[in-house]
């Protein structure tokens, strides 16, 4: 995908000659900028063959494929495995769609472009496929796990080519069951994973590895985002009681480092609450990561809702509009596009500060590898596991971004409304 | 519910806005209207000028109680303006308002700008509301930017399309504050254009603006604030060629 560069007469002769040109004035316009050039292209070489040389070579990747479903969902049972297995394919299919479906329907506004949309899905596609395919020997994953991702791969690309072909004949109202299907399978997911109701309960101690971070962190963005829209509005409210219980609240939480919240949250809470109603200690740590997350979410959306200007909400009630209507269908979306840079910052940040319920003694991604770590019979190979975990990390954190940017293209009404 | 267009006006002298004294202070102790005082007629259309400061913006934002005032009364359509809330909520459905700096929703289209405040707080189907709000956009000649968002607009339909968007509530009154004075020279006239053609339907209209052509046009009274207070009111020839009052003179002989 072409960088988007600033209009300037040099970008406009840069986009106007070949690739090869363009390629040289970018990288090259002066003698010494191709000498740095040259020697950082040298550099990162040289580091990606040493990396290489060292995964195909003196890596033992023995310690990965041994533990693959160890690093995956920890110790879910066995024979309760296929409902994770189900729920990644509901997922996958539903990512499907929603990616086809979107691309069906472009913005009103944007029709034209669409017509170039398919070039650059053919290059996501590819490069998913890509990946998809490479993916499993780069982990050296086991041989049922190999043929499961390339499945899920396989569904989702055949839902985005599926919803992509036949989403236009839809009215155009499919879109908006995009956004309901997706609480939705959340909640689903959430009964597939923890049974009850006819399925097999599995505990949350039961939960770890890559299922644990990401419910954890899922979990804490799904709640601590109306938490910290709730807040910022507390915050700019004009009761005083709401406005300082908000500014205490933000003020404390940010003033505190987590992991002292998180072993507030897995000792003492224990004390403050009634004997019985003491939640688990899984949910008690998704708590207090949901109720970090709002605070610093909230001071993000504070810094949307300030960016909207006054005369939105004036506009807005002088036609008829109450209060809360005006808030919620004028200034909020607004002020949201605003922040959602910066909340999409702080939910990859949450993502991140999951690892730290390792050391709360939760086996989370992190905790589950440490855990294989302190293993005599894998001694020597932190390396390896590091790597894996610095690839699962990133490609969570990658597509979060990914998708983020995505939607600001697709909120973005190419130019803000005036505001002088 | 809905009511027509343009409301048959048995008699015009019926009284629609009704001010009397007036008197605003702001927070930090300025005070912006000292007393001002106006009568707008059913059908009339009265614009206001004055020098900047004289408190003409903060005067009819207070007819829709954007701001709020310390002493005096306002009374729109016979409901008098209030703490009440839902007094004032009354009164914004039936008094519409456009602005300087248009705040179109950036985020929604053209048409959902028209048509969000008829369905929620009209309560009238979104069929019906969208065939208006096209009838409106058609009107006020921009019929083929109802899909676009407001940004891809110039500012002149911009305000256009704010124009329509008070419309579309089928408002009693409708209030400009300096419709004109943040659009480019060029497009000053179109718009101009559109709200005397309003003006020719005999909507009630209450304008803050400095153009004199468009006042001398459109205007059956014109009213002189200077300092928080109205200083002269008259018709527009007399306004514009025999005004009374010295502070009248002066503001005339700045802008002509």
């Amino acid at each position: 995908m072409r960088k988007r560069s600033a209009p300037s007469p040099i970008a406009f002769a840069a986009a106007a000659a070949s690739p090869l040109k363009r390629l040289q004035r970018q990288l090259a316009p002066s003698a010494a900028d191709a000498l740095l050039s040259l020697g950082l292209v040298a550099l990162i070489l040289w580091a990606a063959l040493q990396l290489l040389g060292w995964a195909m070579g003196r890596a033992d990747w023995a310690v990965v494929q041994l533990n693959s479903m160890l690093l995956l969902v920890g110790r879910y049972p066995l024979a309760e495995q296929w409902r994770l297995w189900l729920l990644a394919l509901l997922l996958a299919l539903q990512a499907g769609l929603s990616w086809g479906l979107l691309r069906a329907w472009p913005r009103a506004d944007r029709r034209e472009q669409a017509r170039l949309w398919p070039r650059h899905d053919r290059i996501a596609g590819l490069l998913l496929a890509l990946l998809a395919l490479l993916l499993p020997f780069a982990l050296h994953l086991a041989g049922p796990l190999q043929w499961r991702w390339w499945l899920l791969a396989a569904v989702l690309l055949a839902g985005r080519w599926a919803a992509g072909r036949w989403g236009q004949q839809l009215p155009r109202r499919a879109l908006k069951l995009v956004a309901v299907l997706w609480p939705l399978l959340y909640l689903l997911g959430f009964w597939l994973i923890g049974g009850g109701l006819g399925l097999a309960a599995v505990s949350p101690g039961d939960w770890g590895g890559l299922l644990l971070t990401l419910l954890m962190a899922s979990f804490a963005m799904a709640l601590s985002f109306p938490l910290g829209v709730l807040l910022a509005l507390g915050r700019r409210s004009s009761l005083p009681l709401l406005r300082w219980g908000s500014v205490a609240y933000i003020e404390f939480i940010r003033g505190a480092p987590l992991i002292t919240l998180l072993f507030v949250g897995q000792n003492i809470l224990g004390f403050l609450l009634p004997g019985g109603a003491s939640p688990d200690r899984i949910w008690r740590a998704a708590w207090v990561l949901t109720l970090f997350a709002a605070a610093y979410l909230a001071e993000a959306v504070r810094s949307g809702l300030a960016a909207v200007p006054p005369g939105q909400l004036e506009a807005a009630r002088s036609l008829g509009l109450s209060q809360p209507q005006s808030m919620v269908l004028v200034v909020i979306p607004q002020a949201l596009r605003v922040a959602l840079p910066a909340m999409v910052g702080q939910f990859i940040a949450l993502l991140q500060d999951t690892t730290l319920l390792s050391l709360i003694g939760l086996l989370d991604l992190l905790g589950t590898a440490r855990g294989i770590m302190a293993n005599p019979e894998f001694l020597g190979h932190s390396s390896e596991l590091y790597l894996v975990l610095a690839v699962l990390y990133w490609g969570c954190c990658a597509s979060l971004g990914l998708g983020s940017r995505a939607l600001e293209r697709r909120l973005d009404p190419r130019s803000v409304a005036s505001r002088r | 519910m809905a009511a027509p267009m343009n409301p048959p006006s048995p008699c015009r002298s019926d009284v629609m806005i009704q001010a009397e004294a007036v008197e605003k202070w702001y927070p930090n102790g300025f005070q912006a209207l000292r007393g001002a005082s106006l009568t707008v007629n059913r059908g009339e259309v009265v614009v206001i000028m004055g020098p900047s400061g004289s408190g003409k913006s903060t005067f009819i934002r207070t007819f829709n109680a954007l701001e709020d005032f310390q002493k005096g009364s306002i009374t729109v359509d016979g409901i008098a303006l209030s703490n009440d809330v839902r007094n004032i909520d009354a009164i914004r459905r039936e008094v519409g308002m456009v602005f300087q700096q248009f705040n179109l929703f950036p985020h929604l289209t053209v048409l959902e700008n028209l048509t969000l405040a008829p369905v929620l707080v009209r309560k009238r189907p979104r069929a019906e509301v969208e065939l208006q709000a096209r009838a409106l956009l058609e009107r006020v000649g921009i019929a083929e930017q109802a899909e676009k968002f407001p940004g891809q607009l110039s500012g002149g339909q911009q305000q256009r399309v704010a124009i329509a968007r008070a419309l579309c509530m089928e408002p009693r009154v409708l209030l400009f504050d300096e419709p004109t004075s943040s659009l480019d020279p060029e497009m000053v006239r179109e718009v101009l254009d559109v709200i005397q053609a309003l003006a020719a339907d005999d909507i009630t209209m209450v304008v803050v603006t400095h153009e004199v052509r468009f006042a001398r046009q459109v205007a059956h009274r014109v009213v002189l604030m200077d300092q928080g207070e109205v200083v002269e009111e008259a018709e527009p020839e007399t306004f514009f060629t025999a005004p009374r009052h010295e502070r009248t003179q002066r503001f005339l002989e700045q802008i002509l």
